[in-house]
């Protein structure tokens, strides 16, 4: 038996951010530019920031230049509101859309390399559902750096936390957060690599903890994003806001889940099933495989759904194919290099001779933790707390309402981490809160409970069955039986983990240890999606209910889940805001309710 | 061929006692999976206690690279198949990097690595004020080209694992490409104190040029090309 746990030391600073990557250090950069006195402690789970999440983002991010002729910033609040399904807050849509350029010229600036035009300006690109005139158009819209946009933003995002002198914290995860008194007063944080537990007290929390991909088995996200900042502030008794409303990419490429581009598509490729037909033209006999993300996504799972998919045998994974064999070689070589790449690099075919394996992929969580436009963490009665901040994927604004645009995801991450940082600023000097008592029990007792536990389960199978479930039972399509199957496994797979014994029992980069808690997060996040997902009998944006297919006025608002016991959930509702549309400005109508029709 | 037998001798450590050893792993796989795959594979199936690192796996992140071989690669895009044919055996030895400490198996403090990057100050130290009427600086496709492939790094360290020039006493290739990226950058206007730094002791003079670098890369950068640039002050 190991030694006794214990929180080895307490620190304090001025600013804790938990998750150091896009969001999170822009966050703390504004924090440094402003008051380059403060103390900001930037933890991050991967080794070191650059290693984020943030810097796998591919094609761009969306900001209207002021010096557009063509657009406005009222049509890229009208493309979210409508790519959103009418879901989004449109106060965030609006503070966020407006303050994106401002985000374009800081990363250029701070020395972010953006593709450039012939004229030496930053070039733009079309992005899927990004309009001029209400949909009349294609919107040039995206400024990107070449296929590696997140890397970009990560870089330039780390580059200057570095230099304002925040104290990066790696290989750490939060365990819990610190109350007194109903402010956030800090954290308990878990150094992985050094195997103790932490308390780090501070005048201001700011969650950046992104996103929780691994509850799915085929996944474009990273090994780390296991959710475990929802996880942790549903322990503490916040709710999750919208947890139902995941979004998948149609065409992740087998193995890995990454993606491959919609691009493929619009250049021609075309879906096959293993009969080889181009079933595209039996769902959407106009669009075919031109058709928007979701609707593709579910045409492929309905494929292999009734046996006309293809196993992978390597992966165990159904698929069907893209074809890109009759595109001339010159798209093969240029226009699709990346994607083409990737097939080489990752299931070792070429994409010019042969058929390619591709599927749905979980890709985005437009649900988290529910903030306001200021990126304060709201409880489940819509009241401030005092001291937490969230912005990036773990947090819900909500800005993408029920279905995220591409290139929004990046806007949004820079816009809040500002905003947030903003507002950090102007709390500071309201309050200074003293440490609270029993700080760090739960956690040891939590980590204690995993090391004493006897029995023959092990972490990754119970993973691995439960990645499985969730693709299945809560993906893509979504019915109520099956969702109540997927309720009750969870619920068994949470009693198994509970036989899991660690093996290791020294500390430092103890992977089993660690696994075995993001488990726990795991179960946590799933079922409070699948819990939202049964509430919710309608279909909405990325969430769909074979049983309720279509849109219903009864569900036009947020769900707000909490959990502080597995299984047993609270459910609350936060009313969407019409911010725009009530302000009866020029053009309010189109940010009515209306049908999201392509 | 749909599987192959495959024997994996993989370097481990245990903090605890101190104790490294090394474990032979036989498994049968298909051949589109990644080394990554493999590790995940050992975990669920044989030995839940193999600690080794990896995010984004693919590609992007740079934080699974080991040794495979003796050869410095990410083992999320090592496919099975490449591997027995780059190597031409089913046999893998496989080691963490040398360029950091060694935390537990093949889990390095990437932390410690970063700290040469870190020193190469990877931002702008003093950027140049906009001109004037101007909202952002204007760079010409052309000018951008001459260094836009180095800006593809990830720190993976793989090129400082594989540098003959002694990782310890040159600061390593990445590094030396953080600090030659922002001098040719012409939005950088503190060159003085880059250059210092690239022709310091531990600088770029240290490189011995075999190439080393651009040759294990496994974003294919001509680290070497930056390098010699440097060397020849054409930024």
């Amino acid at each position: 038996m190991g030694k006794k746990l214990q929180i080895q030391s307490t620190s304090t600073c001025d600013v804790l951010i938990v998750g150091a990557g896009g969001a999170g250090l822009r966050c703390a950069a504004l924090l440094h530019e402003r008051r380059p006195d403060l103390s900001i402690f930037a933890v991050t789970k991967v080794a070191h920031p650059q290693k984020s999440h943030t810097s796998t983002a591919q094609g761009g991010m969306a900001a209207v230049d002021p010096k557009d002729k063509l657009d406005h910033a009222l049509y890229h609040m009208f493309d979210t509101w409508k790519g959103g399904d009418c879901t989004s807050d449109q106060n965030v849509v609006k503070k966020i859309v407006e303050g994106g350029w401002e985000e374009v010229q800081w990363l250029e600036r701070k020395g972010i390399h953006f593709s450039r035009d012939e004229g030496g300006g930053i070039s733009k690109r079309q992005f899927g559902g990004h309009t001029v005139e209400f949909g009349k158009g294609d919107a040039l819209r995206a400024v990107f750096v070449a296929d590696r946009t997140g890397k970009g933003i990560m870089d330039t995002a780390w580059g200057e936390a570095l230099k304002g002198g925040s104290r990066f914290i790696n290989s750490t995860v939060v365990t819990e957060l610190l109350f007194s008194e109903g402010c956030c007063v800090g954290a308990v944080l878990l150094k992985a690599k050094e195997g103790e537990f932490v308390t780090v007290l501070a005048r201001a929390t700011v969650l950046a903890t992104g996103g929780s991909g691994q509850v799915f088995r085929i996944t474009t996200n990273c090994r780390n994003n296991t959710g475990d900042g929802l996880a942790v502030a549903l322990r503490a008794g916040l709710p999750v806001m919208d947890p139902e409303a995941v979004q998948f990419h149609p065409t992740g490429i087998v193995g890995p889940g990454i993606l491959a581009s919609e691009a493929l598509r619009s250049e021609g490729g075309i879906l096959r099933n293993k009969d080889l037909e181009p079933f595209m033209e039996r769902y959407a006999p106009k669009m075919k495989d031109l058709a928007p993300r979701d609707i593709v996504a579910r045409a492929i799972e309905t494929e292999i759904r009734e046996g006309r998919g293809i196993m992978n045998p390597d992966h165990q994974t159904e698929h069907v194919w893209i074809d890109l064999r009759h595109l001339p070689d010159y798209v093969h070589e240029v226009k699709l290099k990346e994607v083409a790449s990737f097939f080489k690099t990752y299931v070792n075919l070429d994409s010019r001779t042969q058929l390619c394996p591709v599927r749905p992929s979980n890709h985005y969580h437009m649900g988290g933790i529910p903030t306001n436009e200021h990126g304060e963490v709201l409880t489940a009665e819509n009241v401030v707390v005092p001291g937490l901040f969230a912005v990036g994927e773990c947090a819900c604004a909500s800005l993408h309402g029920f279905n995220r645009l591409g290139t929004n995801s990046l806007l949004e991450l820079l816009v809040m981490g500002r905003c947030a940082g903003e507002r950090v600023l102007s709390y500071l000097k309201e309050k200074q809160t003293p440490a609270p008592k029993g700080a760090g029990e739960a956690t040891l007792a939590l980590f204690a409970g995993y090391l004493e536990a006897q029995g023959k389960e092990n972490v990754a199978r119970i993973r691995q069955e439960m990645r499985e479930l969730m693709t299945r039972k809560v993906g893509v399509f979504r019915i109520e039986a099956g969702i109540q199957e997927a309720v009750a496994s969870l619920i068994e797979f949470k009693q198994r983990a509970a036989e899991v014994a660690i093996s290791v029992k020294d500390m430092r980069m103890n992977q089993e240890l660690l696994e075995r808690w993001e488990l726990d997060n795991l179960l946590d996040n799933a079922m409070t999606i699948a819990q939202g997902a049964l509430m919710r009998k309608e279909s909405r944006g990325a969430h769909f209910r074979e049983d309720y297919p279509e849109r219903s006025d009864e569900f036009q608002f947020h769900t707000l889940v909490s959990m502080t016991e597995f299984g047993k959930v609270g459910f609350g509702r936060r009313p969407i805001d019409m911010g725009i549309h009530d302000a009866k400005g020029e053009h309010y109508e189109q940010f009515r309710i209306m049908p999201r029709k392509y | 061929m749909s599987t192959y037998s495959l024997t994996l001798t993989i370097q481990r450590y245990d903090p605890d006692r101190a104790a490294s050893w090394f474990q032979t792993y036989t498994l049968d796989a298909g051949p589109i999976l990644r080394f990554v795959d493999l590790f995940r594979k050992i975990n669920v199936e044989q030995d839940a206690t193999l600690a080794w690192a990896s995010s984004c796996e693919h590609a992007q992140c740079g934080s699974c690279s080991v040794n495979v071989n003796g050869r410095p690669m990410l083992a999320c895009e090592l496919l099975v198949e490449n591997a027995v044919e780059l190597f031409g055996t089913t046999a893998f030895t496989i080691a963490p990097v040398s360029v950091a400490p060694v935390i537990r198996d093949l889990v390095v403090d990437w932390e410690q690595a970063y700290e040469r990057v870190h020193r190469a100050k990877p931002y702008l130290i003093e950027p140049k004020e906009l001109p004037p009427g101007m909202t952002e600086h204007r760079i010409s496709p052309q000018e951008l080209a001459r260094y836009e492939e180095a800006t593809r790094c990830i720190n993976c360290f793989c090129c400082t694992e594989a540098c003959i020039s002694g990782n310890r006493n040159f600061i390593g290739p990445n590094a030396a490409m953080a600090g030659i990226v922002r001098m040719m950058d012409p939005r950088e206007k503190e060159k003085e104190e880059r250059l210092d730094l690239l022709c310091s002791e531990e600088g770029i003079y240290r490189c011995h040029t075999s190439k080393a670098c651009s040759h294990v890369c496994p974003k294919k950068i001509d680290v070497a090309h930056f390098i010699a640039l440097a060397k020849e002050g054409a930024f």
